[in-house]
């Protein structure tokens, strides 16, 4: 089975390359035949090697097929890694992915652009099985920088409208200060191990680095930084709500499921590195704890029904960085996991409201939808159900380990965490309030037109109900009779850290999961009360004041950024331009370009035409080099 | 007759043989009538030379004259290449009816036997012969548009300014013989690095002045001044060849001779020839700046590549050998490829100047495209071959000598400069928008399509693998 792997990535780059090449000249059936058939293709094939890690034929395989880059030292290999954890990812990034391109096909099917649509598409699950497949930091680079780019390509994907493209920019700009991390991150294990190889740097690890010491410190937190930008925390996280400018589908796809989780990833693929550099893990914990807080509550206030499902993501992932931060890996890649399924279902189900809203984003303009589009809610609901972790939905058991990791290390950062939960919950029950109970607030118009999504559209979302629901299974802890399949599954990979505090008994864990769904319920109540019974509507925009006015416009971080970093650089920029730029090199450049073409215009005299003036030339030039070769 | 036969089974200079018998049979096309399969069979008989020239027993001392070592079976095969890819782009030209193409390919067959004598030759009067069998052909080839002016012109000037740089090349030639008594390559440099640095004035004098004769065919400042009238004048396809097949083999020859025997002297000359090589890139690339002509532009070019090129005779060591094949199949190629484009360019807007280029890229994208590329080559632009070739060349150089860091500078000088005029022509291409006049819609066969595609894949396919002629064994 591992003689097929080379197809996994190709397909989609094979699907990428006849949609790109043969722009609109095929009919949509057969684009997304092939969209959607190549990412099927390669699921096909992961699914074979699931099977392999799960019966334990497969532990861990390097199949390389050709030298990438050989030049002095760095002898690069295209090369890929099958172990569990990537396994793991690439059945994530195929099957998520292929429910998404088979949504996609209905919910694109009316745009210009629906062939460079499912090409973008493509190309975007190979460089994401590129980046998890990779054996090396430099495939998982360029892999990451092929998402960026699809990312940036898909955000700004209806282009004639400016602040859709203003949106691509920044994801792209926030994306190269991480890239940059990153990159400095990679030099730094190169100059230290001689080598970029997950191979060559996870053996040495132990031997070459020192706990804590500074180099430690330093490769994590570079890599680290390029995590925060890819995976939207504090600082850099500012692209992903604006990322929500891209079709639906794809802040699905990339701006949920996969690409935003390449951070975890790959903090995770380096877990040896980061349980050298305690450090680290702390700084990882407060930036993850801090972004969970702040985008949940940013979150509390929003009225586009994406832009809630952004803060959310925002704030989940914070969630699974405050997993890592605890040395919690395995609880960090099954929130991964769980979150993939019902964030994708959430935006899934956001798209299908807003197909038959046409193009409708604000709640406050939506209500009662349940009825008009029953399954549309109902895998509404229970994605909604996941996310606030209500037992036995998916997203219980893994937030359920992260919160029982955070107890472990200490009670404050427990009830921290719970207090994330909390603001989810609510924050995730007004929005299904508000868009599905009550009476339909928009325009006759609208009203009229309401209708289910056709079935390409609403079959993905069942099946992802479906995951939502039974996701959780693969991580049922002791306390509840499972045996946490997926942290045995991964354990391979996985070192363990954090031995040295204490389990928590079973009693511990009983009364610290009842207390957090109790308190989830009751949020829920409360969410119902205000929405539901009393049947409150979010205020227009200019009649908010106070703390609410702050969160709604993003505490103003955007403007801050704009007043530190922006002005100022444009303000130097503008003095370069004006006075380095014309009067010194601009000068200097002009100076010597009218040099040349003056001498260019009498040195052309010298071309006359005449040959016997040519010829005395040639006898005047012998003359002179036998005089200069004889007086030298 | 029979001698030639018993070299033919022995498979020595078997190229030479096919291509004079090639030349012979054009010769007789208009006699017998079978010119409209002569351009096939010429192509196929050329095909058949580089087959033959590939299998040439290696190694082998032909007379005492000839040598076809590495060196010499390499440059010939590449030669060899070029005069084929020279066939098939010039064959519109030779089908318009202006031109005789039995006479025409006749002498240019000729020639090629000439360039292949120059990449071979043992002894300096072969190396004579060779440049004459060379040269003569082409003051005929110059002046083959009959009914032109400036083409009779051309073939005056050419011929006149030949005949004196033959002159100054005999003469030098004579006084090396008069000095050391050979006429063979390897006793000179015996003889020389006996001598040590105890050199007498008449060798050293003789070199200089084979030197300047060599300079001249390569067009080296200040001996360049033919060059530009006699390449605007020809015939397009006929300017093509001097630019790229001639110059090669003459810089074969000149990197044969002075390699081979002259190193040792390499005191005695090598001033003059950085000097020369200064002044050449200088030149070339400061009065290409301020041309109407894309084919005088093309002309200022070539001479400032020569300079680059005369850089590896500087150098003469092994490394240089890679270089000089490298530059010469990237220029080459390049050269013929903006050629074969300027020829259509030409043939559809009447002329040669850079606005006949204006907004191209609407009606031609693709002759646009190549054109582009072709520019990037000669300039020296990743990823293209003439981005590797200028590159390896520098930086063999740089390698070997660290006080020729000045000339390389003045090198790099003038490829900037030279980025200027190239881009012009993609400029005018791309970056001006004009109505456009039916009449210059007209489109160029698909045959040219396609080859023009081909040219462009080699020149970036070498680009991003030189590999391909550096993995040449012991050149």
């Amino acid at each position: 089975m591992l003689n097929l792997v080379f197809l996994i990535p190709l397909l989609p780059l094979t699907g990428f390359l006849i949609l790109g090449s043969l722009n609109n000249r095929l009919p949509k059936t057969i684009v997304s035949f092939v969209g959607c058939g190549t990412v099927l293709g390669s699921f096909v094939i992961v699914l074979t090697l699931l099977s392999g890690t799960l019966s334990g034929t497969i532990t861990s395989a390097t199949i390389s097929y050709f030298d990438w880059i050989y030049a002095g030292d760095l002898n690069l290999k295209m090369s890929f890694l099958i172990d569990p954890l990537s396994v793991l990812m690439m059945t994530i990034i195929t099957g998520v992915g292929f429910l998404i391109h088979v949504y996609s096909a209905g919910y694109m099917h009316e745009d210009s652009g629906f062939v460079r649509y499912f090409a973008f598409l493509n190309l975007f699950v190979f460089s994401m099985l590129l980046l998890v497949m990779g054996s090396n930091y430099v495939v998982m680079f360029a892999g990451w920088e092929g998402v960026g780019l699809c990312s940036y390509l898909l955000i700004g994907f209806w282009f004639k409208k400016d602040a859709y493209n203003d949106a691509a920019q920044k994801a792209f700009v926030m994306n190269r200060i991480g890239d940059l991390g990153f990159l400095l991150g990679m030099i730094l294990i190169f100059t230290t191990f001689g080598s970029l190889d997950y191979d060559d740097v996870f053996k040495n690890a132990t031997s070459v680095l020192t706990e804590n010491s500074g180099v430690a410190i330093a490769i994590t937190l570079l890599l680290f930084i390029g995590a925060t930008g890819k995976s939207a925390q504090i600082p850099l996280y500012t692209w992903l709500p604006d990322a929500m400018a891209g079709p639906t589908p794809v802040s699905a796809l990339i701006h949920a499921a996969t690409m935003v989780t390449a951070g975890i990833y790959m903090v995770v693929r380096s877990n040896i590195l980061y349980s050298l550099a305690p450090f680290t893990l702390d700084v990882i914990l407060a930036i993850g704890l801090a972004t969970a807080l702040f985008a949940a509550s940013m979150g509390l206030f929003q009225n586009d029904i994406k832009k809630v499902l952004a803060y959310s993501t925002v704030s989940q992932l914070g969630y699974m960085f405050f997993a890592l931060g605890l040395g919690a890996f395995s609880a960090g890649m099954f929130h991964v996991t769980t979150h993939a399924f019902f964030k994708a279902l959430l935006f899934l189900g956001a798209g299908s409201v807003i197909h038959a809203l046409h193009h409708e984003q604000d709640i406050r303009n939506m209500g009662g939808l349940s009825k008009k589009l029953p399954i549309t809610f109902l895998t509404f609901l229970t994605a909604t159900l996941a996310i606030a972790g209500i037992p036995p939905f998916a997203g219980f058991f893994s937030k359920d380990e992260i919160l029982a990791a955070a107890y472990e290390r200490s009670p404050v950062l427990w009830a921290l965490g719970l207090a994330g939960a909390l603001m989810t919950t609510f924050y995730m029950f007004r929005l299904l309030f508000v868009t599905f109970f009550g009476t339909f607030r928009g325009t006759d118009e609208q009203k009229h037109h309401l209708h289910e999504s056709p079935l390409v559209m609403t079959i993905p979302l069942m099946v992802l109900a479906l995951l939502s629901i039974i996701g959780g299974f693969i991580g049922v802890p002791e306390v509840l009779g499972g045996s946490n399949f997926l942290k045995n599954f991964l354990s391979s990979v996985i070192i363990p850290y954090g031995e040295k505090h204490e389990h928590l008994s079973h009693s511990t864990e009983w009364i610290l999961m009842t207390t957090s769904t109790l308190a989830v319920i009751a949020t829920i109540i409360m969410a119902y009360v205000i929405f539901v019974v009393k049947k409150s509507v979010p205020a227009e925009d200019n009649k908010i004041s106070g703390l609410q006015k702050l969160i709604y416009n993003k505490y103003y971080v955007d403007e801050i950024y704009d007043t530190l970093f922006s002005k100022p650089v444009t303000f130097l920029s503008k003095i370069f331009h004006s006075v380095v730029e014309s009067k010194i090199v601009d000068a200097t450049v002009n100076a010597v370009g009218k040099a040349v073409s003056a001498s260019s215009k009498i040195l052309r005299l010298s071309q006359s035409g005449n040959i016997s003036y040519y010829l005395y030339v040639m006898v005047i030039g012998i003359i002179l080099i036998l005089f200069i070769n004889n007086i030298l | 007759m029979s001698k030639l036969k018993e070299n033919f089974n022995d498979k020595k200079m078997t190229a030479v043989i096919i291509l004079s018998c090639l030349g012979i049979v054009s010769m007789l096309a208009d006699i017998f009538s079978y010119k409209k399969a002569l351009w096939y069979i010429v192509l196929a008989g050329v095909a058949g030379a580089i087959v033959a020239n590939l299998n040439e027993k290696s190694n082998a001392i032909i007379y005492d004259m000839l040598l076809t070592d590495n060196y010499a079976i390499w440059f010939s095969t590449l030669i060899l290449a070029l005069v084929l890819l020279w066939f098939m782009v010039s064959k519109d030209q030779y089908e318009s009816g202006v031109y005789n193409s039995s006479d025409n390919y006749a002498l240019i067959l000729f020639a090629t036997v000439g360039a292949l004598i120059l990449t071979s030759f043992s002894d300096l009067t072969m190396m004579f012969l060779g440049i004459e069998i060379l040269s003569i052909p082409l003051f005929i080839l110059a002046g083959s548009n009959k009914k032109d002016v400036s083409s009779n012109e051309a073939s005056l000037k050419y011929f006149l300014a030949g005949a004196f740089a033959s002159g100054i090349l005999l003469f030098g030639i004579t006084f090396i013989y008069g000095s050391t008594g050979t006429f063979k390559l390897d006793k000179i440099a015996d003889w020389a690095n006996a001598a040590g640095s105890n050199l007498p004035a008449l060798f050293y004098t003789g070199i200089l002045l084979v030197m300047v004769g060599l300079a001249f065919k390569v067009s080296a400042a200040p001996f360049h001044f033919w060059t530009p009238d006699v390449y605007q004048g020809s015939p397009m396809f006929v300017t093509a060849f001097m630019a790229t097949i001639v110059k090669g083999a003459a810089f074969a020859g000149f990197f044969r001779l002075f390699y081979t025997s002259f190193t040792s002297a390499s005191g005695s000359w090598a001033l003059i020839l950085s000097i020369l090589i200064a002044a050449t890139i200088l030149t070339g690339n400061i009065i290409a700046v301020y041309q109407s002509s894309v084919k005088r532009m093309l002309a200022y070019s070539s001479i400032a590549q020569a300079g680059y090129i005369l850089l590896t005779v500087l150098l003469s060591n092994q490394e240089a050998k890679y270089a000089l094949l490298l530059y010469i199949a990237s220029y080459g190629v390049s050269t013929i490829t903006a050629f074969t484009v300027l020829y259509h360019v030409e043939k559809i807007k009447g002329t040669d100047t850079f606005e006949s280029f204006t907004s191209l890229s609407q009606t031609h994208p693709l002759l646009s495209v190549v054109m582009t590329i072709a520019m990037l080559s000669l300039a020296g632009i990743p990823p293209t071959i003439g981005f590797f070739a200028k590159f390896y060349l520098f930086s063999s150089v740089l390698k070997s000598n660290t006080s020729y860091l000045w000339l390389i500078m003045v090198s790099v000088a003038g490829s900037l400069v030279s980025v200027y005029y190239y881009f012009r022509v993609i400029i005018a291409m791309y970056g001006q928008h004009e109505p456009i006049i039916s009449s210059e819609k007209k489109q160029i066969p698909a045959f040219y399509n396609v080859l023009l595609l081909l040219l462009v894949c080699v020149i970036i396919i070498l680009g991003m693998m030189p590999d391909v002629l550096m993995s040449i064994d012991n050149l």
